[in-house]
């Protein structure tokens, strides 16, 4: 977006557009009532526009003054004061802070108090902006934009006076480590660049001696820098009479130079050094001004209503960054996963290639499996009575007085003996999940049935010798109790009885 | 600060296109976060394919050989007529028979009805094991005929023999010279196993 700026001289008026690095004479008006009818027309096509006025006039006057340090609206207070105690009209007055200095009593901020002369001549075309609804970005004058001119040329630290040749005159501004402290406007009649460049020395020596009145300049000690924007190819002739001497150490710039400095590419023919100050207020405009908060609310609106979308465009812009970033990665992911999925492919298929060769099976492989897997736990969890009868059968070949009644075979869990009655304390049963065991109820033949001892110890071998072959005792009921819990009995001398005593063993095996 | 009305009119368009300009970063952001974690929802996914895949191919050489051994157990069973629905018409020929073949004096037995022992998850069917409880009564002329007539039953295949207890006592009886006396009596619970593939080939 263009921004318009109305360069005030104090004879003519002139609007330029500033786009870029291009600097565009729009028009130029007289200073008088006429111009001032012209400018509102001017205006009528520019309804809303973006403008600045950059004020090269004379009559603008400086004053340092020390208000004591305050920070807010106190602050403001005091300024305001002050500038209402220097001006009668304090429409255009501003107060430059040229920093702290610390007093014997308190801590103070100098200040550097600045407006104009007169302010009525501004009054009607300020009006005219105001009429015209244009925002008003603020009201400069040429050496509040000077400090920014000589940062640009170099001259960011001690003092310097900067000297230009503008449209209205010979401007001479002073500066102290980036700051305003006096300027002065001189005209200048149309004069040859020999004849320009002695006035410029002889200007320049009378002001540094008015400074070092002032005591802005110490009466003893380095010359002064003054850097002089010579008009474009007149350097060697300024050159040549602006010689350094003991008070004003010149430097010539030209214009061309000053030009690239501050990155101004073009400007209209018949331009002065303005142009420079001009181009600056519009791409860095300082925040020292002379308008009022009031007349440049249009702008302070603009303002806000661009951060606003600003703001938005900027979150828009990281959250695209981010969803971009984001977006990249599952690019990448899918990529990965594609891969991945086509050798999850391969393998399949290179699977399925192999199996196909595998032999041909009435059910799947897994049905194979599990009724195979499943079937053979099963049948490693049965057994065949066989072996057990067998294993019966031969010890009770070594014991012939021994004659079975009964045998009982079954398969299930190892547990706790079945009888409560049990005699002889079970050992330890097979651990695992199946078991054998073999139940023999008999009696004892051949041996008298009141010798409880040798009865006894009959059986007690007859099932040592069944709980041999991987068997374990679990039970044995012998026919007489002998133990402390149970109760003895016989009949010493009495009729002999023909029931032979009978005894229960039990055996278990676990399974393998 | 205070704004006029008409201020705040021109405020409103500026700040509604900020609010939509965030508003549509914030969704776009969203959409991306989300494409991110279906994406790597995705690779993870592909990623445990691709492992399962690799794993099976990496054992196939121990499957081929697993498959051909539990084949010849398989094709075993179904000679057997194990695997397939129950046959109790020859599960009574084959008691009968054996009766006859071994000349065994008394003979009773009863199987009760078929109960599901266990369903084993396959692919694409379950592998059902079923059971059904025969018990049978013998009268014995010597012990060794208990286990021929075990021997023969498992051997006339139709089902997997699986005895859960066998009895046998002395019956007591004497012997007349006239008629053969059994002397011992014997009883056994046998489970008659079969397997009914769900996921066979018709």
């Amino acid at each position: 977006m263009a921004r318009y700026l109305l360069y005030f001289t104090a004879e003519d008026h002139y609007v330029y557009a500033s786009s870029g690095a291009r600097l565009q004479l729009e028009a130029q008006f007289p200073g008088d009532d006429a111009g001032v009818v012209q400018f509102r027309d001017y205006l009528r096509r520019r309804k809303g526009a973006l403008f600045g006025v950059v004020a090269d006039l004379a009559g603008e006057d400086f004053q340092e003054e020390q208000i004591p340090l305050l920070r807010g609206s106190d602050r403001e207070a005091v300024v305001q004061r002050r500038l209402a105690q220097r001006y009668r009209d304090t429409r255009l007055a501003a107060a430059l802070s040229l920093g702290q200095v610390t007093t014997a009593q308190r801590k103070n901020e100098r200040l550097l108090l600045a407006s104009f002369t007169s302010t009525q001549q501004f009054v009607p075309w300020l009006d005219a902006l105001e009429e015209a609804g244009a925002r008003l970005a603020g009201v400069y004058s040429v050496p509040l934009l000077a400090p920014a001119l000589a940062a640009s040329l170099g001259v960011h630290r001690g003092r310097a006076l900067l000297v230009t040749v503008n449209r209205a005159g010979l401007r001479q501004s002073f500066v102290e480590d980036g700051r305003l402290r006096f300027a002065r406007l001189e005209r200048t009649a149309d004069m040859q660049p020999p004849a320009l460049a002695a006035f410029i020395r002889s200007e320049t020596l009378r002001l540094v001696q008015y400074l070092v009145s002032l005591r802005a300049l110490p009466r003893e000690g380095a010359s002064l820098p003054v850097m002089v924007i010579a008009p474009r190819g007149e350097r060697a002739v300024f050159e040549q009479t602006l010689v350094p001497d003991g008070r004003a150490a010149f430097r010539t710039v030209d214009a061309a130079e000053a030009f690239a400095a501050v990155r101004l590419r073009q400007a209209p023919e018949g331009t002065a050094a303005e142009a420079l100050y001009l181009h600056l207020a519009a791409r860095k405009p300082p925040k020292a001004q002379f308008a009022s908060s009031g007349e440049r609310r249009r702008y302070f609106i603009w303002q806000l209503q661009r951060a606003l979308v600003t703001a938005g465009a900027l979150g828009f812009a990281a959250c695209t960054l981010f969803a971009a970033t984001r977006a990249y990665e599952a690019h990448d992911f899918r990529t990965r996963a594609s891969e991945l999925a086509r050798e999850a492919r391969d393998s399949a298929e290179r699977y399925q290639r192999i199996t196909a060769s595998f032999p041909v099976t009435e059910t799947t492989t897994e049905n194979l499996r599990v009724a195979v897997l499943e079937f053979r736990r099963l049948a490693e969890a049965s057994a065949q009575p066989d072996p057990a009868f067998i294993h019966a059968s031969r010890v009770l070949e070594r014991f012939p007085q021994v004659e079975l009644d009964a045998i009982q075979w079954s398969l299930g869990r190892p547990g706790e003996p079945r009888s409560a009655e049990a005699r002889t304390p079970a050992s330890s049963v097979p651990r695992s999940e199946q078991a054998v065991q073999i139940e023999l109820s008999g009696q004892v033949n051949a041996t008298q049935r009141n010798d409880y001892r040798a009865i006894t110890a009959q059986v007690q071998a007859f099932a040592t010798a069944l709980a041999t072959n991987g068997y374990q005792l679990v039970r044995t009921q012998l026919p007489f109790d002998v133990t402390s819990e149970g109760t003895l009995t016989g009949d010493i001398g009495g009729r002999d009885s023909s029931e032979a005593p009978r005894f229960t063993i039990i055996v278990a095996r676990s399974l393998p | 600060m205070t704004f006029t009305p008409e201020e705040l009119r021109k405020l409103i368009l500026p700040l509604f296109a900020a609010l939509l300009l965030i508003g549509a970063g914030i969704f776009l952001l969203s959409s991306a976060r989300e494409a991110r974690a279906r994406a790597q929802a995705e690779v993870l996914a592909a990623q445990g394919e691709r492992k399962q895949n690799a794993d099976r191919l990496a054992r196939i050489a121990e499957e081929e050989r697993d498959v051909t051994e539990k084949l010849d157990v398989y094709k075993q069973l179904k000679r057997l007529n194990i695997l397939g629905e129950e046959r109790r018409l020859e599960w009574a020929d084959a008691v009968a028979r054996i009766r006859n073949q071994r000349e065994l004096l008394d003979l009773t037995y009863r199987v009760d009805r078929q109960k599901l022992l266990k369903s084993v998850p396959g692919k694409p069917g379950t592998v059902d094991f079923f059971a059904s409880t025969m018990n049978v009564q013998l009268d014995l002329l010597h012990e060794e005929d208990l286990l021929r007539f075990l021997r023969d039953l498992r051997d006339s295949g139709n089902a997997y023999y699986a005895v859960k207890s066998c009895s046998m006592r002395r019956t007591g009886q004497a012997a007349t010279g006239v008629t053969i006396t059994p002397r011992l009596r014997a009883g056994c619970e046998i489970d008659l196993v079969t397997v009914v593939d769900h996921g066979a080939k018709r």
